[in-house]
């Protein structure tokens, strides 16, 4: 498996230290206020100290929460959706033109109704999530579990594989990339709505502690939301590429 | 025949079933309704908007928002994509940057940009562009990359100079995933115009008249703003494709 060495690495970062170098200088130039253009160091102490006063970890752990809950509910829902539709055709001629439909909508376009219906509790956060998972994933679990060659079903069918086998021996292994992918796309989709329901309205949160440094001017509280925001998509990501690739790796394999 | 019939009753059934909740949940008191708004009156609503011009107001400036951020984050997208293909220096000093950048949540960039450059029309237009950049400039220094090794040497051995071999060999190898760029930035800017109307009050906009109608508790207004995203978001898709299958005619079908 091909993976960068750490000193490659470092050389492919180096443009993105150069534009931080550039940052730091136009910051101590006072060209634009120190309030505008916030040095680094003082990002950095921003961070620390909310890091060490524990207000960090309160908003992360409550976005992260929100996240995992909604992006469970919403994948487990699109999963058995997409099987459901692939596997029976009457489910298909069911519910198949309904979900194309509603899949057009970006879902963020969903967050005033669902605050008319949930309110701005976390339910509604929460809600958020799983709608915009469960459209790629239901998605991408259809289009994996149809493109299975029908031999393979033939075969389940001529051995007589009740349900339960048959799901976890034929369909599960056939699937596990092109799902993931599902996943992953729903993954990062629910961050993102993630952070643009918790900027409009909430208590706490990442998205609430951006909106906070808006609203009393403090640029580094800002920018550190958008840091963690940004390592936090970033991780999402790189993990769940990863395992992409380890449960794919028998496909691989000579 | 019966078939056909049965697969549209089939499709009909679901939302037959979801609307026939839907209104008897509007019919349990004032406390159901508050949400659940009548079926009647969610097409009362969209006479009335379609009528007075409302719905044309709002579904205009959102349209002109995503298509003018397209055309500026696209097109800055695409050259940059065209410069990181032709100079390698270039290429390992922006490709980063932007990689980097991608991680933060489109929408997450919202509170810094409204702190630099307030919430104008021109912050809108900045994140909505910044959300077109992205897929451009990808798929366009990755078509820039996959210029097949044998017309760049038929190039070498024509002695074209470096403008020629972009404008007859480069240009046109890149430009099916170019075109992919486009229609990944047209939804991308799409939804981004959604998002900065939702969280950004602009003077018109569907965003702005749902988050509106959502403060004055109007469910109906809400729907029928939700279903106009939706059917121009499908709309202006369709309407790529068709004019990439009639440009690129040339080329075999995406996906061949």
């Amino acid at each position: 498996m091909h993976r960068p060495s750490p000193g490659k690495a470092a050389i492919r970062l180096a443009p993105v230290l150069g534009l931080l170098v550039l940052w730091e200088i136009a910051a101590s130039t006072g060209i634009w206020p120190r309030q505008v253009l916030v040095p680094l160091e003082q990002v950095g102490a921003t961070l620390f100290a909310l890091g060490a006063s524990g207000e960090l970890e309160r908003h992360l752990s409550a976005s992260l929460y929100r996240l995992a809950c909604g992006f469970l509910a919403g994948s487990l829902v699109g999963v058995s959706t997409g099987v459901a539709m692939a596997l029976s055709r009457n489910v298909h001629r069911l519910l198949w033109p309904t979900f194309t439909c509603i899949r057009q909508v970006p879902t963020i376009a969903f967050i005033p109704l669902l605050i008319l219906f949930f309110d701005v509790e976390d339910s509604f956060k929460i809600v958020i999530v799983s709608v915009a998972s469960f459209f790629p994933s239901a998605l991408a679990t259809h289009d994996a579990v149809r493109d299975i060659p029908a031999s393979h079903r033939e075969v389940a069918r001529l051995y007589r594989m009740p349900l339960a086998p048959f799901l976890a021996r034929v369909i599960l292994p056939a699937t596990v990339p092109q799902v993931l992918t599902g996943l992953r796309l729903g993954l990062t989709r629910g961050w993102l709505s993630l952070v643009a329901a918790e900027l409009l309205a909430a208590d706490s949160g990442l998205g609430q502690m951006m909106e906070m440094g808006r609203q009393l001017f403090q640029i580094d509280v800002v920018l550190c939301g958008v840091i963690v925001a940004g390592l936090i998509g970033f991780l999402l990501d790189a993990s769940m590429v990863r395992l992409e690739r380890h449960l794919s790796r028998w496909r691989t394999a000579t | 025949m019966s078939l056909r019939l049965r697969s549209v009753s089939l499709a009909l059934l679901f939302p037959a079933l979801v609307l026939g909740w839907w209104e008897w949940e509007s019919r349990q008191g004032a406390g159901h309704a508050y949400a659940f708004a009548p079926l009647e009156q969610v097409a009362r609503s969209f006479v009335e908007m379609l009528l007075d011009g409302r719905l044309l107001l709002h579904a205009g400036a959102s349209l002109q928002r995503a298509l003018t951020a397209l055309l500026i984050g696209g097109s800055i997208g695409i050259a940059t994509g065209i410069a990181m293909g032709l100079w390698r220096p270039f290429d390992r000093t922006a490709g980063p940057i932007v990689t980097t950048m991608r991680q933060v949540p489109i929408l997450g960039w919202l509170p810094l940009v409204a702190l630099w450059f307030g919430n104008g029309d021109g912050a809108k237009l900045l994140l909505v562009s910044l959300s077109a950049f992205y897929p451009t400039v990808l798929n366009t220094q990755k078509g820039m990359q996959a210029v097949e090794g044998k017309l760049a040497e038929v190039g070498r051995l024509y002695g074209f100079t470096r403008l020629q071999s972009l404008r007859l060999i480069a240009w046109p190898s890149a430009l099916p995933l170019i075109f992919t760029g486009i229609s990944q930035a047209l939804a991308f800017a799409w939804i981004a115009t959604i998002g900065v109307e939702l969280l950004f009050s602009a003077t018109a906009g569907l965003g702005t008249e749902m988050m509106a109608a959502q403060v004055a508790a109007r469910t109906d207004v809400v729907l029928v703003c939700v279903a106009c995203v939706g059917v121009m978001g499908f709309a202006l898709n369709q309407l790529f494709a068709l004019l990439r299958a009639r440009l690129l005619r040339w080329q075999p079908a995406p996906g061949n």
